[in-house]
């Protein structure tokens, strides 16, 4: 969700589209990145030594058309010039309703060939054995990704199959509007960087400025992983963030509440919300994600004047989102549908497309790229340097059994616990045994 | 149509019957009687040959009834008693999704809701709209005006009514801010954050954005009440009320019971309102969830339990069938009354 967000607002960069072709072009080449050597030894996929590859695929992609077209037509026809006795139908999917669309297909056994797909729509089409086991199907492709992008599309409730060629990433940095820090009583140079310094300011605001909170929304699962809360047993058969820590984390946001440091808006917030009410500059504390500032600087001219950046607030390793490329178990050309997957998360593409979007390349290697690594004087390449450098310690916390049901679910049930309808203990035992009973129904 | 014109109906690729006159066939049971029961015999015949004629007739439209109606509502009612997702065919589980709908907190709050909907719209959906269309009836242009004014909501989209409200009764809306702007209250009212005043906006909305649909149902009603009871009720001194309530009222009564089946059904599934005024969440802690909005959620997605949904839908129709059942049972004690 929140890498859609992202990528969502990018119609604008449509403009780019000469920098895109160019950039593809070198990227193909293997002179996009500066790890030429790297570059060239990995990318094995999607190379012309494989003449016998024919016959015509599906590859779906979701709310890519708008900004990309042109990488993605690009990439395509790279693919079958490479390959000349296949062809690849592209097809993009609007933003809306994109597990729906997966549903539609899945239910009617018309999944597309190759799918753009998150890690919880992948796990459950995993279960119904819709998608193609690559450890099983291409084992020596782990070699070409960072191994916690592998290990985040490897299921361990589904007998530790890997479901999913990794794509992109994204992570990003804290935000913080320091004219409600300094309005509201805090030092905008002491920004928080734990939950304890968090909830500490938060309170402050709150007594100074009743109106204007630090938090923006009801803690995510991903916001338990962050704060040190185990989410799940480690064969993946059970949830487990009922945990004394869970509770320690619902507590605080209870008491935050009482304190007037949350209003009743929030306890009803999704993400965008969430970021609506800090471009208006009524919230202090916005974890982004690499895009976020660019989006704040043209929607949101006013706040971005006094915005401050720092790290994901986090008591263990900063959280991540991954996005992958899935092959349809009942493909009728699987071979060509394996081959294409891997062109499309290959270094050199997937550096290609992180040149474009704000986004980071799973693949190996790709990451050492001076691209990555050398900030200029722009705020952008900061924040792009910073973040890739958060990629190499961050995790992917969003356990891939916990389906969107079970998120909602347990949103509704921290804030009957927040406002005293139940205590934070009954309110996680709830959503664990939710989250439970559809990790069994699955 | 074909005996009519003495011919078969050709043009449907029907076996011509042999009609010329003294022909008969050899062994037929009809051999030796009359001449006028042999005519009616072969037209007998005729007519049974082409049995299908009524079928070819019928069938788009039982096509279009099968296809969309009848084939989801028994595979509906399937559903119901098994385990099914949508990716898995489910297993026979009796009863079970039933005993887990009562233990479910949601459905029991889904149902309060949409009963309170029922309770609290229906009888603003039978009365408003008529006092509407008794001030509205008639020629001008001015009413002419009113009377697509209050139709407009109508044709709008639910999904832009209710972005509208919810712009206008956000905590930083419009209503708020100009009740604090005035100093009437301090902090913003809940609007769309408290449990019973969300609910209240949305049969608001409700109402407001249907007003005008039943409107123009009593516009047609009351151009049938015969203008002489107007008349009478005039000479012998009737004010306007008088005559609304005695002669407007029961001119529509038969009017006023169908608007009060369709309003009630109508209430019973809301879903547009409640879904767009809380952003798609059920409200906070899911409290402001309705009947449809559980079947939706239970039943759409990736991981959507369409056997549960199932029961959740049957539910719903059991529910609103013996709603209706109750009102054409009053109806016709009405009526016989």
């Amino acid at each position: 969700m929140r890498m859609r967000a992202s990528t969502r607002s990018y119609s604008s960069r449509a403009a780019l589209t000469g920098v895109a072709a160019t950039a593809l072009l070198l990227g193909a080449c293997g002179i996009g990145g500066g790890d030429d050597d790297e570059s060239t030894d990995t990318t094995d996929a999607g190379d012309s030594e494989d003449a016998e590859l024919s016959g015509e695929i599906t590859f779906q992609t979701w709310n890519l058309q708008g900004g990309y077209e042109d990488y993605f037509n690009g990439l395509v026809a790279d693919f079958e010039e490479q390959h000349p006795d296949t062809t690849i139908n592209w097809i993009d999917q609007p933003p809306e309703g994109y597990q729906d669309k997966l549903s539609a297909d899945a239910a009617a056994g018309t999944l597309p060939d190759v799918i753009d797909i998150g890690p919880e729509a992948a796990y459950t089409l995993a279960s119904a054995d819709m998608l193609l086991d690559l450890s099983q199907a291409d084992p020596e492709a782990e070699q070409q990704y960072l191994p916690k992008s592998w290990e985040a599309m490897t299921f361990a409730g589904l007998g530790g199959g890997t479901y999913g060629y990794p794509w992109y990433l994204n992570t990003g940095p804290s935000f913080f509007n320091t004219e409600l820090f300094d309005e509201c009583g805090l030092d905008s140079s002491n920004l928080p960087t734990t939950f304890d310094e968090l909830f500490d300011q938060a309170a402050t605001m709150a007594e100074e400025c009743p109106n204007t909170p630090m938090i923006g929304r009801m803690p995510a699962i991903e916001t338990f992983g962050m704060y040190g809360v185990e989410l799940m047993n480690d064969d993946g058969t059970e949830f487990t963030f009922n945990n004394p820590a869970g509770v320690e984390l619902v507590q605080k946001y209870k008491d935050l509440y009482e304190a007037g440091g949350l209003t009743e808006d929030s306890l009803n917030e999704q993400q965008t919300g969430e970021l609506e009410g800090f471009k208006s500059g009524h919230l202090g504390w916005l974890p982004g994600s690499s895009y976020t500032l660019q989006d704040l600087k043209e929607t949101a001219p006013d706040v971005y004047e006094n915005v401050a950046m720092g790290p994901l607030i986090a008591n263990a390793a900063p959280n991540m989102y991954i996005q992958s490329i899935a092959v349809n178990a009942q493909s009728d050309n699987e071979d060509l549908a394996i081959e294409f997957a891997r062109f499309v998360t290959n270094v050199d593409n997937q550096f290609a497309f992180s040149q474009q979007a704000a986004i980071f390349p799973s693949a190996d290697g790709a990451l050492d790229d001076p691209f990555f690594t050398e900030a200029d004087d722009t705020d952008e390449s900061r924040v792009r340097v910073e973040a890739a450098q958060q990629v190499e310690q961050a995790e992917v916390y969003w356990p891939p059994a916990f389906s969107s049901q079970s998120a909602d679910y347990m949103r509704e049930q921290i804030a009957l616990a927040i406002q005293g309808d139940k205590s934070p203990q009954e309110a996680l035992d709830e959503s664990v045994a939710y989250a439970n009973e559809r990790l069994g129904s699955e | 149509m074909s005996a009519a014109h003495g011919g078969p109906v050709s043009g449907f690729g029907a076996p011509e019957v042999r009609t010329e006159p003294g022909h008969r066939a050899v062994g037929s049971p009809m051999a030796g009687a009359p001449k006028g029961s042999r005519n009616t015999r072969k037209s007998s015949l005729r007519t049974h040959q082409r049995w299908y004629v009524p079928w070819l007739f019928l069938a788009f439209g039982l096509t279009i009834t099968i296809t969309f109606i009848l084939f989801p509502f028994f595979n509906t009612l399937g559903l119901a008693f098994t385990d099914a997702t949508l990716l898995r065919d489910g297993q026979f589980t009796g009863l079970e999704n039933f005993r887990r709908m009562f233990d479910d907190p949601r459905f029991t709050t889904a149902l309060l809701n949409s009963t309170l909907y029922v309770i609290c719209v229906v009888p603003f959906m039978v009365v408003l709209p008529l006092i509407l269309a008794a001030l509205v009836a008639g020629k001008g242009r001015l009413l002419g005006f009113f009377r697509t004014s209050y139709y407009l909501p109508v044709v709008m989209s639910v999904v832009i009514i209710g972005l509208i409200w919810t712009n206008l009764l956000d905590s930083r809306g419009l209503v708020n801010s100009l009740l604090q702007w005035i100093g009437a209250i301090d902090s913003p009212i809940p609007f769309l954050t408290d449990r019973w005043l969300l609910l209240f906006s949305a049969m608001m909305v409700t109402v407001w954005s249907g007003l005008g649909y039943y409107m123009v149902i009593y516009l047609a009603a009351l151009a049938n009440i015969d203008q002489s009871l107007y008349d009478a009720a005039s000479v012998d001194g009737a004010g306007t009320v008088r005559t609304f309530l005695s002669v407007t009222m029961p001119g529509v009564r038969s009017t006023m019971m169908l608007i009060a089946m369709f309003s009630s059904i109508a209430a019973f599934r809301v879903f547009g309102e409640v879904y767009v005024l809380t952003g798609g969440t059920g409200g906070v802690g899911g409290r402001n969830v309705t009947m449809t909005m559980l079947i939706q959620s239970e039943g759409t997605g990736l991981q959507a339990e369409t056997g549960y949904a199932g029961a959740i839908s049957l539910a719903m129709f059991v529910i609103m069938g013996a709603l209706l059942l109750a009102q054409l049972w009053y109806q016709r004690r009405e009526e016989d009354a």
